[in-house]
């Protein structure tokens, strides 16, 4: 497979996953309503946003999930907490999903797996909590 | 020309043929849609922004999340949030699915994410009609 090849195969392939998933992030979302907006603020929602579109590697995610995670806990804001920790398993469980999703997309010769491997991780993280960000202000 | 290009050609021929058929049914539909949103505050600039959205991604999701932002955000409701047209209109949407799963399964294909991208033609027929009514009743007004 070309790189040009891979590139409109990944790109449809995280379209129809992106399209799949909307529900799932729904879900997310109204699984926690009743934290939004007074508990979990637009604020945050937008901040979570830009964290995820700006961040070069998931890890850089995940560090900042968790440390909304941590900053409820030290406030004794336990339901939020949770509801950072939840989150932080719900993006984390995508990792397998990009697995997933590269089984049917090959790498190009030449191209690190395990780099290829994180970047759609935080891609799927990306579309994901677009979804979520769109359903919660939705929602409130 | 092989026969399987051929082939291919008929398949895609019949797909046009059925997007069209029902893009000429939502007319009705859109034409309410656009009387409702020209009650509103929203101007030519957001329905002419939501219609390129649809014209330039290709993800049905990033319509209905592109909408469900801004009813979310419509604090006042007097955008897309104004008399729940935004809601009705995220549902609109997502019920095309119906329309377009019959249509993939019309055409008998092997191809998994047709009924997805049928889906995303159909949305972006039913907002080319909205946003075309919506312009001439602007226009009017």
């Amino acid at each position: 497979m070309s790189e040009l090849e891979y590139l409109l195969k990944r790109k449809q392939s995280i379209a129809a996953w992106s399209d799949r998933w909307q529900a799932d992030a729904a879900r997310f979302a109204d699984g926690h309503r009743d934290l939004l907006p007074k508990r979990i603020t637009n604020a945050q929602l937008y901040g979570l946003g830009n964290v995820v579109r700006s961040a070069r590697r998931y890890a850089d995610i995940e560090r900042f999930i968790r440390h909304q995670a941590e900053k409820a806990e030290r406030a004794g804001r336990l339901d939020v907490q949770g509801y950072w920790n939840d989150l932080k398993d719900a993006l984390g469980k995508l990792r397998g999903e990009a697995q997933a999703l590269l089984k049917t997309l090959p790498f190009p010769a030449g191209m690190d797996n395990r780099e290829g491997l994180d970047a759609l991780h935080r891609e799927l993280a990306e579309v994901y909590v677009q979804h979520l960000i769109a359903h919660s202000l939705y929602q409130t | 020309m092989s026969e399987q290009a051929v082939q291919e050609v008929a398949l895609r021929v019949a797909l046009e043929r059925a997007i069209a058929r029902k893009s000429d049914g939502y007319d009705q539909r859109a034409r309410q849609y656009a009387d409702q949103l020209v009650g509103t505050k929203l101007d030519k600039t957001q329905i002419r922004g939501l219609e390129t959205l649809a014209g330039t991604t290709d993800k049905v999701s990033d319509i209905t999340d592109w909408l469900k932002l801004r009813v979310g955000r419509d604090s006042g409701r007097e955008r897309w949030a104004k008399e729940g047209i935004g809601r009705d209109l995220v549902n609109q949407l997502e019920g095309l699915r119906n329309d377009a799963k019959k249509i993939a399964q019309g055409l008998g294909r092997g191809d998994p994410d047709l009924e997805r991208q049928v889906h995303l033609r159909l949305c972006r027929e039913f907002l080319k009609h909205l946003a075309a009514h919506f312009e001439y009743l602007k226009a009017e007004e």
